[in-house]
């Protein structure tokens, strides 16, 4: 009985040992297990650390609770602790990248009626979902006592604005069409940094034919919005910025439309330069592909810098550069925000309304936008609080062309129910590359959930 | 009175004795149908985005549902899960068990059977991605391996749209093998088989005669019990699609009920999610229930 115990045991251990072993290094789910494990300990321990009755608390629902996104939450709930230190915050993270799992339990109790006092969400079509579900409550008042429309760019307000009136303050902005490269092989093959689709694709010729070994442009499709970022640079440069927002808002006969054939046919002759495996990969591993030398450029956006950063041990500047793609016909830049706001029904309206206003506060923004990857959402803060010369440019570039934001598809534009289609007819054609089919399907798309009607609430410039 | 008092108190303790019994049952009841219940209800109203509307609109979503070619997809693959998921296991659990029951090497027969079970012991989330690890075309540990035995292996694995599902099947067929083995072999231990074994050895059968002949026929009890789990098993299918490939790559590999999830959670059609789970349901129904008659009653002739 005891010897089979310890067969047990030894074979649960070197079972244990060959799993960790198995993971390739870019793989971020144990650490988010992790991650959450720490967050209810800290939760228990303020709980009852202050016994009295009526303690003034604040609940609030967020995602960031990935390796980076966690410091950023940390970062700004010290802010917030630092203005008001008698209000405890009672978070309920749930892991998953990107907000997918968060959703989920935020909606169960939305519609359950507990809601929580305020919570995180992307601006566009995700925030009017909120508002037409009566979730959220207007904040013209906090808005006008902090003159808040003057110091964002007008995009970012409008994306916030919802029949008139600003339903959540946003704290950040996520730009989407950046291309990242390979700095030291750009220059060792005397390589110019691509701003256009035919740049891209010359680049990636000389790359193939003097690294076969190499991925031209690396992408992680398994979450599915990879590709669809890609499609959006190419979208963007064959149509122009007005043609990108009449996409989306459904205003476009796509089953007649050349602009929307040709960019799916650029699209096509793309594919052979991708890595084939891009389907079991996330966008996190991508970027690693790139800063492991195995790809030579990746479209990620403004995350990404971390991730090269403290993933790969490489400095922007030094090991990869970044520019905007495309900047023909202009240089757009795609962005989507991340907000807070009131919620209906919030148990703690007053503590609410307090921590929005420290959200719209240079005081948060800076420690929490400079942590997280994002740009401020103010631009009356000094672009050289950014480390890294990237976002120091991309910041001054918002500051002084407020005009040049357009909403992007990340949850944006697009209405929810049609969202995941879309996703699904980009990364299906990048499987099996049938233009017709994307044609046929996108064109449903837009009719099935009435894309022209729910988007038109958008308004660009 | 005392006499009275008595017999009330018996009367008492007695219904007591029965709602101890049946509380339980009836909460099941309520939590189990009143759910499925809700789900049906909620199929035929018109809800959509957070806020519940429980206006009738009939069978407008299941009409919407049957027309999106995803949905045909999906039956597609759970198709495939149910063919490729319940008879491979069943089939190799049926060898593997009997091949143990014949324990050609004394001992080591447990060790199998142990490391045969613990896959089944894991969450799907946990095999999920350990086998997207291994999968992974570029650095994935198959594809080292096989590349170290000087192969040069560039198996594509879920990332190809053809045969994407057949690799997740094998993840299910590796999960579940250890517990069907476990299950065909109890009911292979039994002792009225064993003598029959034992009288077929001595007649002189051979091992694999004895195996069609004699234990086949004598475990259908044990094979039912199997089957009907593995069916329900494959047509809920999840957890191992959405961590592996989430329908990827395009929706080749999407299932109903990772559709169920996204068209929910996601596009926020509540009543459409709702259809597809009492779709996922009848499927259940139509596939089991029959199964479950015909395997009874051939068990009882």
């Amino acid at each position: 009985m005891k010897k089979t115990l310890w067969t047990i045991l030894s074979i649960l251990l070197v079972l244990a040992f060959g799993l960790t072993a198995c993971g390739p290094a870019a793989t971020p789910t144990p650490e988010k297990i992790v991650e959450t494990v720490t967050v209810e300990k800290t939760v228990v321990q303020v709980v009852t650390a202050t016994p009295q009755p009526k303690a003034k608390k604040l609940e609030i629902f967020h995602w960031w609770t990935a390796p980076g996104e966690r410091e950023a939450a940390d970062a700004m709930f010290t802010a917030f602790k630092a203005k008001y230190p008698d209000i405890q915050i009672v978070e309920n993270p749930v892991p998953g990248g990107g907000g997918v799992s968060h959703r989920v339990v935020l909606q169960s109790r939305l519609i359950a009626g507990i809601p929580p006092d305020t919570f995180q969400t992307l601006g566009g079509a995700e925030l009017k979902n909120y508002v037409d579900s009566g979730a959220l409550q207007p904040l013209d008042d906090l808005w006008a006592e902090l003159d808040y429309a003057k110091v964002i760019p007008g995009p970012l307000a409008k994306a916030v604005t919802v029949n008139g009136h600003p339903y959540v303050v946003p704290l950040n902005m996520h730009i989407q069409n950046i291309l990242y490269y390979n700095l030291k092989l750009f220059n060792e093959l005397g390589l110019s940094a691509p701003t256009k689709f035919d740049e891209l694709l010359n680049a990636c010729a000389k790359i193939k034919q003097a690294k076969p070994e190499m991925t031209c442009l690396a992408l992680g499709s398994k979450e599915k919005w990879g590709d669809a970022f890609v499609f959006d640079s190419i979208l963007l440069e064959q149509g122009g910025p007005e043609y990108y927002v009449k996409l989306y808002k459904g205003e476009i006969d796509v089953a007649n439309d050349p602009v929307f054939r040709a960019s799916l046919e650029k699209f096509k002759q793309l594919i052979p330069y991708i890595n084939s495996d891009h389907a079991s990969l996330t966008w996190d591993q991508s970027v690693a592909l790139v800063g492991s030398g195995k790809a030579a450029m990746v479209i990620m956006g403004t995350w990404a810098i971390g991730a090269f950063v403290k993933g790969s041990n490489w400095q922007p500047g030094v090991d990869f550069g970044a520019v905007t793609f495309p900047q023909v016909p202009e240089r757009i830049l795609l962005f989507h925000p991340d907000c807070y706001g009131l919620a209906t029904n919030a148990p703690d309206p007053e503590e609410t309304l307090n921590w929005l206003r420290v959200v719209a506060s240079p005081e948060l923004q800076v420690p929490t936008d400079v942590t997280q990857g994002g740009l401020f959402a103010r631009t009356d803060i000094d672009p050289k609080q950014f480390p890294d010369p990237i976002r120091q440019e991309l910041q001054s570039y918002v500051r002084d062309h407020p005009d040049k934001l357009i909403l992007d598809q990340h949850g944006s534009i697009l209405p929810a129910s049609a969202q995941p289609i879309y996703w699904d007819i980009i990364s299906a054609f990048l499987a099996q590359p049938d233009v017709e089919k994307a044609i046929k399907e996108t064109a449903n798309m837009m009719t099935t959930y009435g894309v022209k009607e729910a988007s038109g609430w958008y308004q660009w410039p | 009175m005392e006499f009275r008092k008595g017999k009330q108190d018996k009367i008492k303790r007695a219904l007591l004795d029965q709602l101890v019994f049946l509380f339980p049952m009836l909460l099941f009841l309520i939590i189990l149908y009143g759910t499925l219940f809700w789900t049906i209800y909620v199929s035929f109203t018109d809800w959509k985005n957070i806020n519940p509307n429980y206006q009738i609109v009939g069978l407008k979503w299941y009409k919407f549902l049957v027309s999106q070619p995803r949905f045909w997809v999906d039956v597609q693959n759970n198709l495939k899960w149910l063919i490729l998921g319940v008879l491979p296991t069943t089939i190799l659990a049926i060898f593997i068990a009997y091949l143990l029951e014949l324990s050609p090497l004394p001992g080591v027969e447990s060790y199998v059977r142990t490391l045969l079970l613990y896959p089944v012991a894991m969450s799907f989330i946990v095999t999920g991605t350990i086998w997207s690890w291994m999968y992974e075309p570029d650095r994935g540990v198959i594809n080292t391996l096989l590349r170290q035995l000087g192969l040069n292996s560039r198996l594509p694995f879920t990332t190809d749209p053809q045969t994407a599902t057949y690799w997740l099947i094998l993840i299910f067929i590796w999960q579940y093998l250890g517990f069907a083995v476990i299950i065909v072999q109890s009911s292979i231990r039994t002792s009225e088989l064993q003598e029959m074994v034992e009288a077929a050895t001595v007649d002189g059968a051979g091992k694999l005669r004895i195996l069609f002949s004699i234990v086949l026929p004598n475990i259908r009890s044990g094979l039912l019990v199997l089957v009907s789990l593995l069916l329900i098993s494959s047509l809920k299918v999840f957890d191992i699609v959405y961590i592996v490939t989430f329908g990827g790559p395009g929706i080749q590999t999407d299932v109903l009920a990772l559709n169920m999830w996204i068209t929910t959670f996601q596009q926020r059609l509540f009543s459409a999610g709702a259809g597809l789970g009492v779709i996922i349901f009848l499927l259940a129904f139509i596939l089991v229930i029959p199964y479950t008659l015909y395997a009874f009653r051939r068990w009882f002739e």
